[in-house]
């Protein structure tokens, strides 16, 4: 038997050959190969997402497990909300500097238990609910605020007629009345910048004495207290700042010590927030409680601006951990500000972020610090920027990256099983004939009718009602039950026509078995438009998946690139200004499902000009 | 069998459609392991215990599986759909007093256009078969193919709502129109024309791409045939042969993807109307979403596949009057 029949490497070789000679025609289509060019690249991104995406896509988070204060797990989150693409800073007409805005408001007149309030509001909003008007961005000048009467006159109000409060640079409180309706012109000169996020802290955990190193640390008593690293009593073991403090009689004053840590904030325009973590440890007996003071310096030229935060006592036992993030204002007590942040970066500078411990009683005391992290959250991130997700927005450029997977999964798979049942039904249904095949093309013809999109929306919420969620397999599932129709068709009527050809009616009388007629005379012939129907199915898959995950009826568990279209759609901010404002979020991802697309269609349509030769010369 | 003898034929086949339509409606949410209308109305009885007892009766959830088959069927045939939960009316008088007929218009204007624009392009195209202008069409045609709708929407929004300011974002008619109804018919036309022209233009490039590579593929599927030789030979002007000669015969595989396309276009619909907050069935479905509220979704599959049964109704008794060689029966 061996001698005649090829051996394995033989056929393996003719195969190579095969493909070599076909490998060569589909060369010259320029738009095969630019098809094939962007799914390869597509794939390569989806093998490697993790590589290449720099975060995770459903629920990113940094440093997970190492801030307690939020929990065993917990991490903290990457970037603020929304955040624009860092490489906004290259684009020349991206405003950076002093820029002039001008915003409107409209007062509305309350009367209430014979009392009269004056509210503003913002243009375009539907309530008014401030006793100020509360700008977009920080003060650094009023040029004026017009107010426009509702009889139709208008004048600048003098500068006795409203107030800015230092202290809250956002906020204009209007000193006098005015009648209801009257609407306000505020023109003013702010910073605005591409602000990126600022780690002040490189090694929070202090796994190694050289994350020690980066801070300094200066003490009103160098005899007496010490600050050292210490490799084993920080929180879960692992190293940690020890501070001690050993009186010797009495001294009558409080002895202190204060770490800090300098850095520079070149920033025109105040950080969207700020968060600080910190763990403390405190050893010693009962009563010998010290007091833990957190605060931002600014360097100035006369004397440096304090921005004290928190001041808590600490009585001695295990760990506590706490965190600041300029989002709780009930936290930060001694910041009167909201949002906090606006006063202490309110213009670039170098800065310092320091701890002090003072030692109220003179008792020997060891402080341990621990996990002591401070970032400053900027208004851009990444490369695409971040979603609005809450409390831990994801970064677009991974969730694009992520998403490659889903649809190529869903794409090919889905065009796969459906060709495969499509060619299967085919071949039964136009071999067979009868009244199978009468059956088979009536249940086609009945699909074919159904409107594919608002079926799909009723059996996807069905499932969720029983099952809670569907999974990208349900949906796979779904596409292809409904994608094999057309081509089933086609395949019938090709087989029906090959059926009567003279080679088939030759084996036939050669003895051969229905089967092996099928398998060898009518699958090869049918087999060309197999790779075609291929191609060109994946991306109605592709694009019916994005559509339904567009209206929020996809997997939530897998990040795909419906998913990041439908989050946008549920944001809110879908309307007018969503688009220009945060075309990073969107238009990323609808380049990408109608690139992979594109690719598959331009893929089927090659292969159709080759495989199908009729075409060719026609052309 | 003559004409009435096919018409009846496929009368019947409409008939059977509808009842497969309503008989998948039933076995979806009725035969899907856990039976999801019962899970959905029992969901309710929290929230709401009169709506839950309606519902109940509505779809005889306390009756045996036969009978509840037979209520649904007498249901949908008499199109009572029930109550919003929302506003509390009828959910067939909304569909059928407002929203159908917004996405009828809607889809109307942008299949006719994409038909025959679609159609125009694809012949010119056929004919000039291998230039530079087929190239280019070719692949225009095939990326609007492969571009999802809802691109093609925000970039619409994107360009002649927001950067020009040409027509509004979205929207059905002038949000004035609440307090102060239009006055003149000039001011109706014009402000339901203003709220129309961006989906529908979204969905005449959803749909006209497909027309033209369909058309090219009729026409070059005839251009080679020999009469078409012949009508060459006798010197008939190359206009005269393409419109004639080849766009007749070519017409007729045409004619049937009309409806098939329907169903294409009602996919369209429903996410350009939810894109531009047009007040359709498409936006009801988005409404209908969140929270999910499966017995409108029930309604407006089974009213959409309605439509396009109906129209492939048509679209086989048009086939019929204009092909001769279709034999009735």
């Amino acid at each position: 038997m061996g001698e005649k029949m090829a051996t394995r490497k033989e056929k393996m070789g003719f195969a190579f050959k095969r493909f070599r000679g076909f490998w060569k025609q589909f060369k010259r289509s320029k738009r095969g190969v630019t098809g094939v060019g962007i799914v390869v690249f597509f794939t390569c991104l989806a093998i490697f997402a993790p590589l290449i995406s720099p975060y995770e896509a459903i629920d990113p988070q940094v440093g997970r497990e190492k801030y307690p204060y939020f929990g065993p797990v917990t991490g903290r989150k990457i970037a603020g909300s929304l955040c624009k693409p860092t490489w906004y800073k290259y684009v020349p007409w991206v405003p950076r500097g002093q820029v002039k805005l001008e915003e409107r408001f409209y007062n509305l007149i309350i009367k209430e238990y014979g009392l009269e309030f004056q509210l503003f509001g913002r243009e375009g909003e539907e309530n008014a609910t401030d006793i100020v008007l509360r700008l977009t961005k920080r003060v650094a000048t009023v040029e004026s605020i017009t107010a426009m009467f509702p009889n139709g006159t208008s004048r600048d109000l003098l500068p006795d007629e409203w107030k800015l409060d230092p202290m809250r640079p956002r906020e204009i409180s209007i000193v006098k009345r005015y009648p209801d309706g009257t609407r306000f012109t505020v023109t003013y000169l702010t910073g605005t910048d591409v602000v990126e996020n600022i780690e002040i802290v490189p090694d929070h955990t202090f796994t190694s004495s050289e994350s020690f190193d980066y801070w300094t640390w200066q003490t009103t008593h160098p005899e007496l207290v010490s600050v050292n690293y210490n490799s084993e009593k920080g929180y879960h073991n692992d190293g940690c700042i020890e501070i001690s403090y050993n009186p010797t009689g009495t001294l009558g004053e409080k002895a202190n010590v204060t770490l800090s840590r300098r850095f520079e904030y070149p920033y025109m325009e105040p950080p969207r927030s700020f968060f600080i973590h910190y763990s403390i440890c405190v050893e010693g007996s009962p009563d010998s409680e010290v007091i833990m003071n957190i605060m931002f310096y600014k360097e100035t030229e006369t004397e440096p601006e304090l921005f004290p935060l928190i001041a808590i006592p600490k009585q001695p036992g295990p760990y506590s951990h706490d965190g600041i993030t300029s989002i709780r204002p009930e936290v930060i007590q001694n910041v009167k500000c909201s949002p906090a942040t606006d006063r202490i970066f309110a213009t670039a500078g170098n800065y310092t972020f320091s701890v002090q411990i003072i030692f109220p009683e003179e008792k020997n005391v060891k402080v341990y610090l621990d996990n002591l992290d401070c970032v400053i959250y900027g208004n851009a991130f990444g490369i695409l920027g971040t979603d609005n997700a809450e409390p831990f927005p994801r970064d677009l450029f991974s969730s694009i990256v992520y998403g490659t997977r889903v649809s190529l999964i869903v794409g090919v798979l889905s065009a796969l099983f459906s060709t495969l049942i499509g060619l299967f039904l085919g071949l039964v249904s136009g071999y067979v004939g009868g009244i199978v095949d009468e059956g088979i093309m009536r249940f086609a013809d009945l699909l074919l009718v159904l409107p594919t999109l608002p079926l799909f929306i009723v059996l996807i919420v069905a499932l969720q009602q029983v099952a809670g969620f569907v999974s990208i397999w349900n949906i796979i599932i779904i596409i292809t039950f409904f994608g094999w129709m057309s081509f089933a068709r086609s395949v019938r009527s090709m087989v029906l026509s090959l059926r009567e050809r003279a080679f088939v009616e030759a084996a036939k009388a050669a003895g051969a078995g229905k089967l092996h007629i099928i398998n060898r005379h009518i699958l090869p012939n049918v087999f060309a438009l197999v790779y075609v129907t291929l191609a060109t199915s994946v991306p109605g898959a592709i694009i019916l998946e994005a559509s339904l995950s567009w209206l929020g009826l996809g997997d939530p568990r897998v990040p795909s690139w419906g998913k990041i279209l439908y989050d946008f759609n549920a944001s809110g901010t879908a309307v007018a200004m969503g688009l220009t404002e945060y075309w990073f979020w969107i238009f990323p991802a609808c380049i990408c499902i109608a690139l992979l697309a594109t690719a598959f269609i331009l893929m089927g349509y090659a292969l159709d000009e080759i495989l199908n030769p009729r075409l060719r010369e026609r052309r | 069998m003559g004409l009435r003898g096919f018409i009846a034929k496929r009368l019947v086949y409409m008939l059977i459609l509808i009842w497969a339509v309503i008989t998948i409606n039933f076995l979806i949410f009725s035969m899907l392991p856990g039976n999801p209308m019962e899970a959905y109305v029992a969901g309710l009885k929290k929230l709401d215990e009169e709506r839950y007892n309606e519902l109940k009766k509505h779809f005889g959830l306390d009756k045996p599986l036969h009978e509840q088959y037979i209520l649904s069927l007498r249901n949908m045939l008499t199109f009572n759909l029930g109550i919003s939960f929302r506003s509390g009316t009828q959910v067939s008088d909304e569909i059928f007093q407002r929203r159908l007929p917004n996405t009828l218009l809607l889809m109307g204007v942008s299949t006719v256009t994409s038909i025959i624009v679609g159609m125009l392009i694809g012949v010119i195209v056929a004919y000039k078969r291998g230039s530079l202008l087929d190239t280019g069409m070719v692949t225009v045609s095939l990326a609007t193919y492969s571009v999802p709708i809802f691109f093609i929407g925000w970039i619409i929004i994107f360009i002649f709502a927001i950067q020009l300011g040409w027509f509004p974002t979205g929207g059905t008619v002038p949000p004035t129109w609440g307090r102060l109804p239009p006055t003149n018919i000039i001011e109706t036309i014009t402000g339901r024309l203003s709220h129309i022209i961006l989906p529908a233009f979204t969905l005449f490039l959803f749909g006209f791409g497909g027309w033209i590579l369909l058309t090219r593929a009729c026409i070059l599927e005839t251009i080679t045939e020999d009469y078409v030789l012949t009508a060459r030979a006798k010197g008939l002007k190359e206009r005269t042969i393409l419109y004639k000669h080849v766009l007749k015969n070519a017409a007729l595989p045409l004619v049937t993807n009309v409806a098939l396309s329907f169903a294409f276009m009602v996919s369209g619909a429903i996410i350009t109307e939810t894109l531009f907050s047009y007040d359709g069935m498409g936006l009801l479905t988005w409404k209908a979403l969140t929270p999910p509220a499966l017995p409108v979704l029930q309604s407006i599959f089974y009213i959409l596949a309605l439509c396009v049964i109906f129209a492939n109704f048509i679209a086989d008794l048009l086939y019929g009057v204009l092909d001769p060689r279709v034999k009735y029966g």
